[in-house]
């Protein structure tokens, strides 16, 4: 009766002891699953030395319905399987756009990859001034700079839905005016770099150095791959 | 009398143009230049560095070219997140100093081109100023990226950290 009671007793410690092991157990690998975690968010697992700022979770970008230069479908799908490098602005733009632009030629000059090869990227120079911006005009403006260049735009709603994802601002300023020229749009000034699927990665901030955006790219490329 | 007379006005328009000699070689323009912009854009940009070598400041209230059918001054702007351009009244060049208009920055806003521009030609550009004298300048249009791009020109406190060890070895 007495042993009994000693080997339940010794049950229920040794049982008590595996809990606590467990306990303990759990603890100490939830900690480490967590410190995983947290690393894979830290700057510790991110490609370093950057001009460009990278997100460390990349963001989907998602629900929008625009144009390209030639009239087709410009989507989330059209940002898929390829790296892609967006650009906000106008074309009555004397300043800022044709020198980001010019920027993004240098760029392409330097990329180790041709038109149609893994890691190859394209350019989508996203217009928001749509009123004076016509496909036609978009696609002379932007080939300038390089016959690669993609030109897009659309609605003012669908044109939102993309730049309040990305955090891009625009505005107008004497947009009332008769002279179609006497308006002028301001713009966030951001070069955006889009992973190949889909999903904002970066975003560098002016001013533009070709060399920076180039060695920048090829090291975010390298680091998390061209899938 | 009217011996006299011819005499004043000789004197006067002698005057006048030793004056205007004067405050027109005060102003030295060099580096002037437009980079060439896609056929279909209706607006350029002018760039160029303004030097005032008298002992007073001195303004630029306007300027105009043959090639567009108006031109003002501009300065690009960070604000609210955005780049914006702010047209300027005036441009001033302190005296004994100088104004550089450079990308991202001051510029003349060259709108509605009125013939095709292409690199090799030059935009002539008339400068007016608060004294009522004008200037002539030539802009060279080029497909070239200008010095003023280079990380030199940029690593002031805009960037001073962010570029320094690269200004460094340029």
């Amino acid at each position: 009766m007495q042993s009994d009671a000693q080997s339940q007793k010794k049950g229920s410690l040794s049982q008590l002891i595996l809990i606590i092991s467990l306990g303990i157990l759990a603890l100490v690998g939830g900690f480490w699953i967590s410190q995983q975690f947290f690393n894979d968010s830290n700057d510790h697992n991110m490609p370093q030395n950057l001009e460009a700022t990278v997100l460390p979770d990349a963001r989907s970008l998602v629900g929008f319905n625009l144009s390209d230069h030639d009239g087709e479908p410009f989507t989330p799908q059209q940002l898929k399987g390829h790296w892609s490098f967006l650009f906000f602005g106008f074309t009555n733009c004397p300043d800022v756009c044709p020198t980001a632009l010019k920027v993004m030629q240098g760029v392409w000059k330097t990329l180790p990859t041709k038109q149609g090869e893994t890691g190859h990227p394209k350019l989508f120079f996203v217009s928001v001034d749509p009123d004076r911006d016509k496909p036609a005009t978009l696609k002379q403006y932007v080939q300038y700079f390089h016959p690669e260049f993609n030109a897009v735009t659309g609605h003012l709603d669908e044109l939102d839905k993309l730049t309040k994802q990305i955090g891009i601002l625009y505005g107008y300023d004497d947009k009332d005016s008769d002279n179609d020229l006497d308006y002028t749009v301001n713009h966030s000034a951001q070069i955006i770099l889009v992973d190949p699927r889909g999903r904002m990665r970066a975003v560098i901030s002016p001013p533009h150095e070709p060399e920076i955006i180039s060695s920048n790219f090829q090291t975010i490329r390298t680091f998390y791959g061209d899938e | 009398m009217s011996l006299i007379n011819l005499f004043t006005r000789v004197i006067f328009i002698l005057a006048l143009s030793v004056s205007t000699a004067n405050a027109a070689s005060s102003i030295t323009i060099e580096n002037a230049w437009s980079p060439e912009a896609p056929p279909v854009a209706k607006v350029l940009a002018g760039y160029m560095k303004i030097n005032n070598t008298s002992n007073k400041d001195i303004k630029i209230t306007g300027a105009k070219s043959s090639l567009f059918k108006s031109v003002e001054i501009h300065i690009t702007e960070m604000k609210n997140g955005m780049m914006r351009m702010i047209k300027q009244d005036n441009l001033k060049i302190k005296a004994n100093g100088h104004t550089v208009l450079k990308p991202g920055g001051l510029h003349m806003m060259l709108i509605g081109k009125l013939k095709p521009v292409k690199a090799g030609m030059v935009i002539p550009l008339t400068l007016s100023f608060d004294n009522g004298e004008t200037k002539s300048v030539e802009l060279k249009v080029t497909t070239d990226a200008q010095p003023q791009m280079k990380c030199g020109s940029k690593c002031g406190s805009k960037c001073g950290s962010k570029c320094g060890s690269k200004c460094g070895s340029k």
